[in-house]
C-alpha cells in the first residue's frame, strides 16, 4: 500500500517536473510582446501543490498560441544571428545554442503571408544547424542536448490535424484513392527531422547522456506522431525511430511496448490509425535481428499483437510489411507455423475477396516454410477453410487457392497427407466442376482433380463414392436435423407447462 | 418417423450441432439455447449444460457473441435467482476473449445477472469474480473489470469496499492504456454508487490522476466523465474540483480535449448552477466558439440554443449573439451547417425585439448561404421560424432558397428538400402553394435520378392527403396524367408509380373515371416494364375499385397482359389475376 503511495507520488513529480523546466531565461534575440510572454510561462511555471489538480499534462513549450484564433499575433523581434563561419571556433559551441533556442519559437502556417520574413530566418538558422551537425563540430554536452531536444520537442509535438471533414466522406467511399493531406509547416518540420536524424546518427552524441532527455515521454510522443496524415513526416519517423532503437539499448522494451499498445488500440477500439505500415517496418527489421532461440515475450508479441493485425478492414494498407513480419517469424521458428496459420483462419475474412486473396497469399509464403510436423496440427482446419475458397465466386479467389498445387513444398505436403486432405476438399472440387462459372477456375479445378486421380485413383474412388452417398443424404440429414430440434421444443413446452402445474398445485 | 421414438439427449444434441462446419448451424442452436435448458430442466442445466458451456470457448467470435447475449437472460432456466451465480464462470471466461464485441456483450450480461442477484450471493460469487478479473494476466480481463465495479460495490460490506476503491484505483494507473482507458470510460458509472464522503476524497483523487495521463486518449475519456461526475457532487464541491479541470480542459493544446469539452459544457453548467457558469464557463464556451479549430467550433455551435437556454436573455445577448453573428460567416461550412440546425431555438431566448432586429438578419444570411446543407438545416426547422417571424416575412425570403435547392446539383439535396414540402405546404397554406411550388413538383417527377422521382410521386400523395381530392383533382391529376405520354419509359413508369400511390387517397369514383382508363392504355405500351408495372398497380386497385369495374375494365386487361410474349409480364398478370379470383372467391 505504501509502496503505491510512494510510486503515484514519483510518477506525479516525474510529471509535474516536465512542467516546470524553465523556458529560456536569457535570450536577447527573442523578446516577446508582454501579453505573449505570460503566455508562454504560464503554462509551464505552475507550482506544484498536491490540492492542485487543474494541471493536465501541458505541453512543455507552447511560444505558439494555437488556442485562440483571431488574437495572439506573434509580434517578436526575430532577427537572424551571424553564421557559424563568421564567428571564432570558441563561439560556435555557443552559438549553436543560440541558434538552437531560437529555432524554438514556432509559427502559424495556416496563414501564408503572416511572419514572412521570421519564417525564412528559422529556416536559414535550421539549414544551418544541419550542416554544423553534420559537420561533427559540435560537442554535445548535456546543456547542449537539453536545448536541442527541447527545440525539436516544441517544433515537432503539435496535435495533429484532423482531417477536413469532406475527405472524411470520400474516405468512406475509397481508402486508397484519398490525397493524403500535407502539413502546412512542413518547411521547418523537414529540416528539424532531418536534424533530429543527424543528431541520433551522430558518433559525438552520446546515449548515455543524452537518454536522459531522449527520454520515455520523448519516445511516447515520437510514437505518437506516427499518426500523421502525410506520408513524408511518416517516412522521416520510421527512419529516426529505427535509429533510436538501434542507439538506446534501454528503451527497447519500452517502444515494442508502446508500438504494441498502439496496435491493441488499433484493432481492439479505433480502426484508425496511418503509421502501422510504417510500424511494422520498423518491427519487420527488428524481428530480423532478433536472436535464436526467440525469448516468450516475441513470441507473445506474435500472436496477440500481429496475428489479430489481420482483423482491420483496412489491412491492405499495411499487408506488405505484415506478412513480411510474420514470415521473418515462421522462418526463424518453424514451431511457430502452426500457430500463425490458426491465427490466419480465425481472422478469415467472410465477405471481403480481397482481404481473402491478400490471407491466400500469406497463406502460401507461411506454407512455404512449414514443416511436416506443423502441417499435420493444422491441415484439417486448414483445407476445411481452402475448401470454402475454392467453392468462392469470386474467380479471382477460387484461383489463388487453386495455384497452392503449382507450388512443390506444399503440393509435395499435400501429397504425403493426402489420405485426410482430398476427403476433405472432394466435394468442393466436385462442385467447382459441375457448376463454377469461371473457366480458368474450371480447367484449373479439373487439373488438380487429375492430379488427385493420377496420384490415388483407389482414394479418389472412394472419395468420389462418399461424396455421391453424403450427396444422396443430405436433405436427409436436413430433415432429421428440424425434426429433432422440433422434438426438443415439444419436450421443453413439455417441462414447462409441467412445471407451471407444480406450481399451481 | 422411427426418430421421435428414439430418446433425445439434448446435450448431446447440442454438442453435435456445434461441432458442425457451417457456422450459421452452429449460431442456430446457440440462439435455441433456452430451448435446450428447458428440455434439460433447471437442474441438468446447472450440472451439464453450463459446465459445457464454460468449456466450449473456442468457437468463432460470433458464436461467442450469440452465447455471450443468451447468457444473460438465462437466470430463469437454471432455477432463478437464487442460482443465477452458476451463470458467472462462462461469462468471466467471455470477459478475457481478444475480441472487443464479446467482452462487452459478456460485461453486459454480467451487469444484467449482478443487478439481480442477492446482495449475499454477490458478496460470494460477483465480488470475488471482480477482484479476479481486475488482477487478470492480460489486459482483457482487467478492462472488462472496470465495467463491474458499480454492480459489485453497492452491496459489499464495509472492509471489501475499501477494497474495492483501491482496485479501482490502481486500474485507473494500469500499465496498459487500454485498461486506463476503459477505468476511465467507467468511472462515472463507479462514482455513482460510491458514498459521498469517498466520493469527494478517494474518486477525485482517480478523476485528478487521470486528467494528467500521458495519453491523450484517456484524458479524453476523463473529459467525457467530468458532468456524469459533476453531478453527483455537491455545487460547491464541483465548482472546486471539476470546475477549474473543465476551464483548463478548454484551452488544451489537444484539439480532441478542447473539442470533447465543447460538448460536455452545457450538462457541466446545469451542475454548477448560473453564478459559477456566468463567471467560469460562458468565457469558456465564448472561446470554444472562436475556436482555431473547425471541429470544435463544429461541436461548439451546435449547443448554441441549449446554452443560451441556462442563461439570462441579457447574457445571451452580450456574450453569446456575437459570437454566433461571427459564425455564420465562419470560413468552414460545417460549422455553419451546424449552427444553421440550431439557431432557431434561440428565437424564443432572445424574444421577439432582439429575434427581429438582431437574429433574422443572421437568419436570411444563413438561407442565402452557398452550401446547400446550410440552407437545408434552415428549411428543416422551417416550423420553429414561421411561429417568430411571421409567414410574409418569411416567404419572401424563403422562396428564392426553395427554388434554388429544388434544382440543385446534388441529388441528396433535392431529395431532401422534396421530403420537406409537405411540411411546407402545411405551412403556408394552400394559395401560396399553387403559386410558386405547384410547378416544382412536377418538375421533379422528370428528374434523372430515380430516387427523385420515387419521392416525388410519394410527395404528390402526400401533398393529396393535406390539401384534399378536390385540390388534388384540380392541381395534380391532370399534369400527372398529360405526362403518362412522355417517350421515356422511365418517365411512364414514374406515372404508373405515382398512379397507384394516389389512387388510395383519391378514392373509388377518380380512380375509375380518371387513373384506371390511363392505366389500361399504358397496358398496351410497346416496353414490357411498363406492361408489368401495369399489372401491378391494376393488383393494387383490387381493394379500391368496384366489383363490376373490375369485371368489366381490369379483368379483360390482365386477361389479355397473361398473354403477353413477355415472360414477366405474364408473371404479374397472373399473379394479380390470381388476387382478383381470391377476392372474388372470399366476398
Amino acid at each position: 500500500m505504501i509502496k503505491q503511495i510512494l510510486n503515484k507520488v514519483s510518477r506525479k513529480q516525474s510529471k509535474f517536473s516536465k512542467n516546470q523546466e524553465p523556458l529560456d531565461a536569457q535570450n536577447p534575440n527573442l523578446t516577446c510582446s508582454g501579453s505573449k510572454r505570460s503566455d508562454l510561462t504560464g503554462g509551464n511555471s505552475r507550482k506544484l501543490s498536491s490540492s492542485d489538480i487543474s494541471a493536465p499534462l501541458n505541453p512543455r513549450f507552447n511560444p505558439n498560441d494555437t488556442n485562440s484564433r483571431k488574437g495572439g499575433h506573434v509580434s517578436v523581434s526575430y532577427e537572424s544571428l551571424p553564421s557559424f563561419r563568421d564567428v571564432p571556433s570558441s563561439e560556435k559551441q555557443n552559438l549553436f545554442i543560440k541558434k538552437v533556442i531560437m529555432c524554438s519559437v514556432n509559427f502559424d502556417f495556416t496563414d501564408p503571408t503572416k511572419n514572412l520574413k521570421e519564417k525564412e530566418i528559422k529556416r536559414q538558422t535550421l539549414l544551418e544547424l544541419v550542416d554544423f551537425v553534420a559537420s561533427n563540430n559540435v560537442k554535445f554536452t548535456e546543456s547542449v542536448i537539453h536545448e536541442f531536444v527541447k527545440m525539436v520537442s516544441a517544433n515537432l509535438f503539435r496535435e495533429l490535424t484532423p482531417q477536413p471533414r469532406d475527405c472524411k466522406i470520400l474516405q468512406s467511399y475509397d481508402l486508397e484513392e484519398e490525397e493524403p493531406s500535407m502539413d502546412l509547416s512542413w518547411p521547418h518540420l523537414q529540416i528539424v527531422y532531418e536534424l533530429l536524424l543527424r543528431f541520433i546518427a551522430s558518433p559525438e552524441a552520446d546515449a548515455k547522456i543524452a537518454k536522459k532527455f531522449i527520454d520515455h515521454y520523448f519516445v511516447l510522443k515520437l510514437l505518437d506522431l506516427f499518426d500523421s496524415e502525410d506520408p513524408r513526416e511518416r517516412e522521416y519517423l520510421k527512419t529516426i525511430l529505427h535509429r533510436v532503437y538501434g542507439k538506446f539499448m534501454v528503451h527497447r522494451p519500452f517502444i515494442r511496448k508502446t508500438i504494441n499498445n498502439i496496435f491493441y488500440r488499433f484493432v481492439l477500439e479505433t480502426e484508425k490509425h496511418n503509421g502501422i505500415a510504417e510500424l511494422l517496418e520498423i518491427l519487420g527489421s527488428i524481428v530480423n535481428g532478433f536472436a535464436l532461440p526467440l525469448k516468450e515475450e516475441h513470441k507473445l508479441f506474435l500472436s496477440r499483437a500481429l496475428i489479430p493485425l489481420h482483423k482491420p478492414k483496412s489491412l491492405m494498407m499495411y499487408h506488405q510489411q505484415l506478412s513480411y513480419c510474420i514470415t521473418q517469424f515462421v522462418e526463424k521458428d518453424c514451431k511457430l507455423a502452426d500457430m500463425v496459420i490458426r491465427g490466419l483462419l480465425k481472422y478469415w475474412p467472410v465477405t471481403n475477396s480481397s482481404k481473402e486473396i491478400m490471407f491466400l497469399g500469406e497463406l502460401e509464403e507461411v506454407l512455404e516454410a512449414t514443416q511436416q510436423p506443423q502441417f499435420h496440427r493444422c491441415m484439417v482446419p486448414l483445407f476445411k477453410q481452402i475448401a470454402r475458397c475454392l467453392n468462392s465466386l469470386h474467380f479471382q479467389v477460387a484461383e489463388r487457392a487453386l495455384f497452392f498445387w503449382n507450388n512443390d513444398h506444399i503440393e509435395s505436403l499435400i501429397r504425403q497427407n493426402r489420405k485426410v486432405i482430398l476427403p476433405i476438399i472432394f466435394p468442393a472440387l466436385e462442385r467447382n466442376g459441375r457448376y463454377h462459372w469461371n473457366q480458368a477456375v474450371h480447367s484449373l479445378t479439373l487439373n488438380v482433380r487429375k492430379i488427385f486421380f493420377d496420384l490415388d485413383p483407389e482414394l479418389f474412388n472412394e472419395c468420389l463414392l462418399n461424396f455421391q452417398e453424403e450427396e444422396a443424404k443430405e436433405e436427409k440429414i436436413q430433415s432429421r436435423r428440424e425434426s429433432t430440434w422440433k422434438h426438443l421444443e415439444e419436450i421443453a413446452a413439455d417441462k414447462a407447462s409441467s412445471n407451471e402445474a407444480v406450481l399451481v398445485n | 418417423m422411427s426418430m421421435v421414438d428414439e430418446p433425445l439427449y439434448p446435450i448431446a444434441v447440442l454438442i453435435d450441432e456445434l461441432k458442425n462446419d457451417d457456422i450459421q448451424l452452429r449460431l442456430n442452436s446457440i440462439r435455441k439455447l433456452s430451448t435446450i435448458a428447458r428440455a434439460l430442466g433447471e437442474e441438468r442445466t446447472r450440472k451439464e449444460l453450463i459446465p459445457f458451456l464454460s468449456e466450449n470457448n473456442d468457437d468463432d467470435d460470433e458464436v461467442l457473441l450469440a452465447m455471450a447475449e443468451e447468457l444473460g437472460v438465462f437466470i430463469p432456466y437454471v432455477g432463478g435467482l437464487e442460482h443465477a451465480h452458476v451463470l458467472l464462470p462462462p461469462l468471466e471466461t467471455l470477459c478475457t476473449v481478444e475480441e472487443t464485441c464479446v467482452r462487452d456483450k459478456a460485461v453486459e450480461s454480467l451487469c444484467r445477472i449482478g443487478s439481480q442477484m442477492r446482495e449475499t450471493d454477490l458478496v460470494d460469487w460477483f465480488i470475488p469474480l471482480v477482484k479476479r478479473l481486475a488482477a487478470g494476466e492480460w489486459f482483457t480481463a482487467r478492462v472488462s473489470a472496470c465495467g463491474l465495479f458499480h454492480i459489485a460495490y453497492p452491496s459489499a460490506p464495509e472492509m471489501l469496499k475499501t477494497e474495492l476503491r483501491t482496485i479501482y484505483s490502481q486500474l485507473c494507473q494500469d500499465d496498459m492504456p487500454m485498461v486506463r482507458r476503459s477505468a476511465s470510460t467507467n468511472l462515472g458509472k463507479f462514482a455513482a454508487t460510491v458514498e459521498p464522503s469517498y466520493l469527494k476524497t478517494d474518486v477525485m483523487q482517480i478523476f485528478e490522476d487521470l486528467t494528467q495521463d500521458d495519453q491523450d486518449s484517456v484524458r479524453l475519456l476523463a473529459v467525457e466523465g467530468c458532468a456524469a461526475l459533476g453531478k453527483l457532487l455537491e455545487p460547491q464541491d464541483c465548482i472546486a474540483h471539476i470546475l477549474p479541470v473543465i476551464v483548463i480542459f478548454s484551452q488544451d493544446k489537444s484539439w480532441r480535449v478542447r473539442y470533447m469539452v465543447a460538448n460536455q459544457l452545457y450538462e457541466l453548467c446545469e451542475a454548477v448552477g448560473p453564478e459559477p457558469t456566468k463567471t467560469d464557463l460562458v468565457p469558456a464556451y465564448v472561446r470554444l466558439l472562436r475556436d482555431n479549430e473547425a471541429e470544435v467550433r463544429i461541436a461548439a455551435a451546435g449547443k448554441v440554443t441549449k446554452f443560451s437556454r441556462i442563461l439570462s436573455p441579457e447574457l445571451a445577448l452580450q456574450h453569446i449573439l456575437p459570437c454566433v453573428k461571427e459564425l455564420s460567416s465562419d470560413s468552414s461550412q460545417h460549422v455553419r451547417s451546424a449552427l444553421a440546425s440550431v439557431i432557431m431555438g434561440m428565437a424564443p431566448v432572445l424574444g421577439k425585439d432582439a429575434t427581429i432586429e438582431q437574429l433574422l438578419p443572421i437568419f436570411l444570411s444563413l438561407l442565402k448561404d452557398e452550401f446547400p446543407d446550410v440552407r437545408l438545416n434552415i428549411i428543416s426547422k422551417l416550423d420553429q421560424v414561421n411561429q417568430v417571424i411571421g409567414i410574409d416575412l418569411l416567404s419572401q425570403s424563403l422562396l428564392p432558397a426553395i427554388v434554388e435547392l429544388a434544382e440543385d446539383r446534388h441529388w441528396r439535396v433535392r431529395l431532401a428538400i422534396i421530403e420537406y414540402i409537405p411540411l411546407l405546404a402545411s405551412q403556408l397554406g394552400v394559395g401560396f402553394f399553387d403559386d410558386k411550388l405547384g410547378a416544382l413538383c412536377m418538375q421533379w417527377l422528370q428528374d434523372k435520378v430515380y430516387s427523385i422521382r420515387e419521392a416525388a410521386a410519394n410527395n404528390l400523395k402526400r401533398l393529396a392527403e393535406e390539401f384534399g381530392p378536390d385540390w388534388a383533382m384540380q392541381h395534380i391529376i391532370p399534369q400527372v396524367l398529360e405526362m403518362a405520354n412522355n417517350p421515356h419509359y422511365l418517365y411512364r413508369m414514374t406515372i404508373l408509380g405515382a398512379i397507384s400511390l394516389l389512387a388510395p387517397v383519391m378514392g373509388l369514383e377518380i380512380t375509375c373515371s380518371k387513373l384506371l382508363p390511363v392505366v389500361v392504355t399504358l397496358a398496351k405500351d410497346r416496353v414490357a416494364n411498363i406492361r408489368f408495372n401495369v399489372a401491378k398497380v391494376l393488383q393494387s386497385f383490387i381493394p379500391i375499385v368496384e366489383q363490376s369495374v373490375m369485371e368489366k375494365t381490369v379483368r379483360p386487361c390482365l386477361v389479355e397482359l397473361v398473354e403477353d410474349p413477355d415472360v414477366d409480364v405474364r408473371f404479374f398478370s397472373k399473379q394479380a389475376l390470381d388476387a382478383i379470383d381470391q377476392v372474388m372467391m372470399t366476398s
